[in-house]
């Protein structure tokens, strides 16, 4: 009974390939960025679908990694605000990869907040239905065209969009982090403070 | 019974329509979210008709702790001791990438030595898991032995994991540029190992020769065993094309026949030092997504022994400020976890916490295949499919 077969050839990390496909994509897209090791591709909002259809047909990038969004503004209730100011949008991010190679990119778009609203990528990578849905609660973003745009993790009762940066973490204004203050002192402490007293 | 009824109000049979069609309709069938064998709480809303399955809704949600959000208000540091609690049952080796990212944007470059503590113990906690799932698939479709083995060789691993790190299932053991320091610790040579616990080197090979002897059990219990076949092969076969566009990956991936592995393909950890072989499967079914998994625990061991003779001296942490503040910059470092890929996008605005972090977890993306894998699929296969797929809710919801 041998039913697996065990890949003969060792494959290592290719280098020159790897550049190869980076030089590939930056001729390709105009507004692309390397950096720390992560290709980005920085896409108009009108060509969101599209660049998915052309990265997976074209580029071989058929393997759907995952898509979220980031809340970029100013005031923030949790967390440091950015240092340099920032114009208040939301940018949608997906991860796209190969699956013969280490290959990946990351697509960036972004929305206004007024009117939060972007294609759904479920009909290119059906895979981004569920990804689409955790955006959908997390930040109120609306993706047009979803099959099932639901709330995928909070009852459905739920109130707010919590990823927002705007959204309070209740646990932090109910109780302090105890890093910011000083440690009350036990009870016993204070007992022996009265009792020195009287 | 007849004394009781009242002959005025008796049903006239007569007038008592038959269908000479019987129509059926689907029944709504709840499965969890305190099902066993959902491996935490998952709950499946099916609609079956008779023992088929038409179709299947996940609900999820019921572990979510908001990690992403929790994230945002701590320092990187602290983020490792949320990372562990994602996927629990091989807790080191989510740190892992967290720790990568973190690194590569400091800049900062790891000594060989902690890359090489690193891969040992990620690779024991993959042994791990995989122990877990050769116990808990059987269980569920009705092999009790198993488990109970499973869990005896599982200890031993895990106690070779307490003993460095100090925690069987929440190491917390990783730091920015390296890994814990214990007291005493400095250069050392290969066979007087300081900073791991005395008796490490012998242990560990004790320990993986029996991780060994384990899985040739295994391979001889489990997989040939005729109803363990029966009810595993040419059960739940799920095709590559379908697995890449869902994101399913891991062995669950490899068993359908994509040789993918970011331990080959990547380098976030020094594996190209290492010979070892990726199993793939050919069918995509049950029993290939079991089989994949018992063969990578032999590839584990042989890396570790490897990895425990080849282990190189000198310092265990390299230079970090004492604070650490990560520069502005954006990146997604991914690794190959027990259950798939595992990824982090850290984006970073020079704060002392990352100003979003973007958790990528294997589980997700793995059960995100159950609604059409389950269609048209028998009920007693619902069970086999879902032991299959090894997800932890932890990794789910996060």
């Amino acid at each position: 009974m041998k039913i697996l077969k065990e890949s003969g050839e060792r494959k290592t990390l290719n280098q020159s390939d790897q550049n190869e496909f980076i030089n590939s994509i930056q001729s390709s897209f105009k507004n692309t960025s390397y950096n720390f090791d992560t290709l980005k591709i920085n896409v108009n909002l009108s060509s969101w679908i599209d660049t998915h259809k052309i990265l997976k047909k074209d580029f071989n990038l058929s393997f759907f990694n995952w898509l979220s969004a980031v809340d970029w503004d100013n005031e923030v209730k949790t967390g440091d605000a950015p240092k340099e100011p920032v114009t208040p949008s939301f940018e949608i991010l997906s991860c796209l990869s190969q699956t013969n190679s280490n290959n990946l990119v990351i697509s960036s778009t972004v929305i206004s907040k007024e009117n939060a609203e972007i294609e759904s990528l479920v009909d290119v990578f059906a895979g981004a239905n569920w990804h689409e849905r955790e955006a959908y609660e997390m930040f109120g973003i609306n993706f047009l065209n979803h099959p099932n745009l639901t709330k995928l993790y909070l009852p459905d009762d739920y109130e707010g969009n919590p990823l927002l940066k705007s959204f309070e973490l209740i646990s932090r204004e109910v109780k302090p982090w105890p890093g910011d203050v000083d440690v009350e002192g036990m009870p016993e402490d204070s007992i022996v403070v009265e009792e020195k007293g009287s | 019974m007849s004394q009781t009824m009242d002959p005025n109000n008796m049903p006239i049979l007569s007038e008592a329509s038959v269908s000479v069609e019987i129509e059926t309709e689907d029944m709504t069938l709840n499965i969890g979210p305190q099902h066993p064998s959902t491996h935490g709480v998952l709950r499946l809303v099916a609609k079956v008709n008779g023992e088929k399955i038409s179709s299947v809704e996940p609900v999820l949600g019921y572990m979510h702790r908001g990690y992403e959000k929790l994230a945002e208000v701590r320092t990187y540091p602290q983020v490792t001791t949320l990372v562990n609690r994602i996927d629990w049952v091989s807790g080191f080796a989510n740190e892992i990438p967290f720790i990568a990212g973190a690194e590569k944007l400091m800049e900062i470059e790891v000594p060989e030595r902690a890359q090489y503590i690193r891969l040992i113990l990620t690779e024991m906690a993959r042994i791990s898991s995989h122990f877990v799932f050769n116990g808990a698939f059987p269980l569920e479709i009705g092999a009790l032995t198993p488990i109970f083995l499973a869990m005896e060789d599982r200890e031993r691993v895990l106690d070779l994991l307490e003993s460095v790190t100090g925690g069987r299932f929440h190491p917390n053991f990783n730091r920015i540029g390296g890994v814990k320091p214990v007291a005493g610790a400095g250069p050392t040579t290969k066979k007087d190992i300081q900073d791991l616990p005395a008796g490490f080197y012998h242990d560990t090979k004790v320990a993986m020769e029996k991780v060994l002897k384990a899985v040739d059990t295994f391979e001889d219990l489990i997989g040939g065993n005729e109803v363990f076949q029966a009810r595993t092969k040419k059960v739940g076969v799920l095709t590559k094309e379908v697995a890449e566009e869902y994101g399913v990956s891991g062995p669950i991936l490899r068993a359908s026949g994509v040789e993918f592995d970011l331990r080959k393909q990547s380098d976030y950890l020094p594996y190209d030092k290492f010979d070892f072989e990726i199993p793939i499967g050919e069918n995509g079914d049950c029993f290939d997504r079991w089989s994949v998994r018992t063969s990578e625990m032999r590839e584990s061991a042989k890396i570790i022994l490897q990895a425990i003779e080849d282990m190189p001296s000198g310092p265990i942490q390299a230079k970090v400020p004492k604070v650490i503040k990560v520069p502005k910059g954006q990146t997604y470092v991914r690794a190959e976890n027990p259950k798939g890929e595992m990824g982090y996008y850290i984006i970073s605005e020079g704060g002392l916490g990352p100003y979003r972090l973007k958790i990528r977890t294997a589980s997700f993306s793995n059960i995100s295949i159950l609604p059409i894998m389950l269609e048209g699929a028998l009920l007693p296969d619902l069970i086999a499919i879902m032991g299959s797929l090894d997800f932890v809710l932890g990794d789910v919801d996060r």
